[in-house]
């Protein structure tokens, strides 16, 4: 079941990052989003960062270990939105 | 001096429709099917046309590539001055795939080619420093190099700084030896050469694809001219 966050993470994600031909259906919530599952690269990482910045007011930190836990999948991403947002 | 040999070629510019030419693609869109989804949806038109006739002319990734664009990814490039301009952050993929040698640098990960690759900017010199550059190789002890010359329009932003230039790419397989059906490339220097336009891409492909006319490069004074095949 999704929530209406992956939903929108979900397509935040296809868009920030010009996913051609993925639909947000093709997006398994726990799934790897990186290297393996989806398939997104360390370019990706850094325009996500970007895309959750700008569209809710959260700056990561450059501590690589976090980073990792939150952009393991789209739970885990899920959860920081919603524990650190600010809009 | 190391002599230059056409060896293949390949184009795509949906601007000539030569049904018979089957080295020239002329689809809007070109294919990129040698790079995978994840990579190729980073790439422009150019950028797809390029992978595409890499792996045509040199299947093993082996060859040096040499690649030449007057003017790069205007539209990527604009649009990061448009975002610089507002104190927006940047889009690092927009970035990257901003520099001159993104294109080469994506068929280089899809390729899995470890071999050298030089991206070159000339002002309208771009044909003349490829054939300098790959001349340079050869006579280091390459067997072949590969040759790209690739521009799109300009933005409108920058129209009047720039002359007018149409989607072309062309790839161009040269060593320093005949083989069969390699034709000679001939340079003769030629200090009348001053009233035409710098080459762009869509003229090397008209001349490969003419047989018999010179191209000619008015900031060097040089003349290219292509024996028939050996």
């Amino acid at each position: 079941m999704t929530t209406a966050l992956e939903q929108e993470l979900k397509e935040m994600i296809i868009e920030s990052l010009e996913l051609e031909d993925v639909t947000p259906e093709d997006i398994d919530p726990e799934e790897p989003l990186f290297v393996e599952g989806l398939g997104l690269d360390s370019i990706d990482a850094l325009e996500l960062g970007l895309a959750l910045q700008k569209r809710y007011g959260i700056t990561l930190e450059s501590d690589g270990e976090a980073s990792r836990e939150h952009f393991a999948n789209l739970k885990s991403l899920a959860a920081l939105v919603e524990a650190r947002r600010v809009k | 001096m190391t002599e230059l040999f056409l060896h293949d070629w390949r184009a795509w510019t949906p601007r000539r429709q030569v049904p018979d030419e089957t080295r020239l693609d002329s689809a809007a869109k070109p294919v990129g099917s040698s790079v995978p989804a994840m990579l190729r949806r980073r790439l422009n038109l150019v950028g797809r046309a390029v992978c595409d006739m890499l792996p045509a002319l040199d299947p093993q990734a082996n060859r040096v590539v040499l690649h030449a664009s007057r003017h790069g990814d205007g539209d990527r490039t604009l649009e990061l001055l448009y975002t610089l301009a507002e104190h927006d952050p940047i889009s690092p993929a927009r970035f990257g795939l901003s520099v001159h040698n993104a294109i080469v640098g994506v068929y280089s990960i899809a390729s899995d080619s470890r071999r050298s690759q030089q991206a070159i900017a000339a002002s309208g010199a771009e044909w003349a420093a490829l054939t300098i550059e790959a001349r340079g190789y050869l006579a280091d002890g390459e067997n072949e190099v590969l040759v790209v010359f690739a521009d799109q329009p300009v933005p409108a932003r920058f129209a009047d700084y720039a002359p007018e230039t149409e989607s072309a790419a062309v790839a161009l397989r040269l060593g320093s030896r005949p083989a069969p059906g390699a034709r000679r490339l001939h340079v003769t220097a030629d200090q009348t050469v001053t009233a035409v336009q710098p080459p762009q891409p869509l003229d090397v492909i008209d001349w490969l694809m003419s047989g018999h006319t010179a191209l000619a490069c008015p900031m060097t004074h040089r003349r290219w001219q292509l024996d028939a095949p050996v």
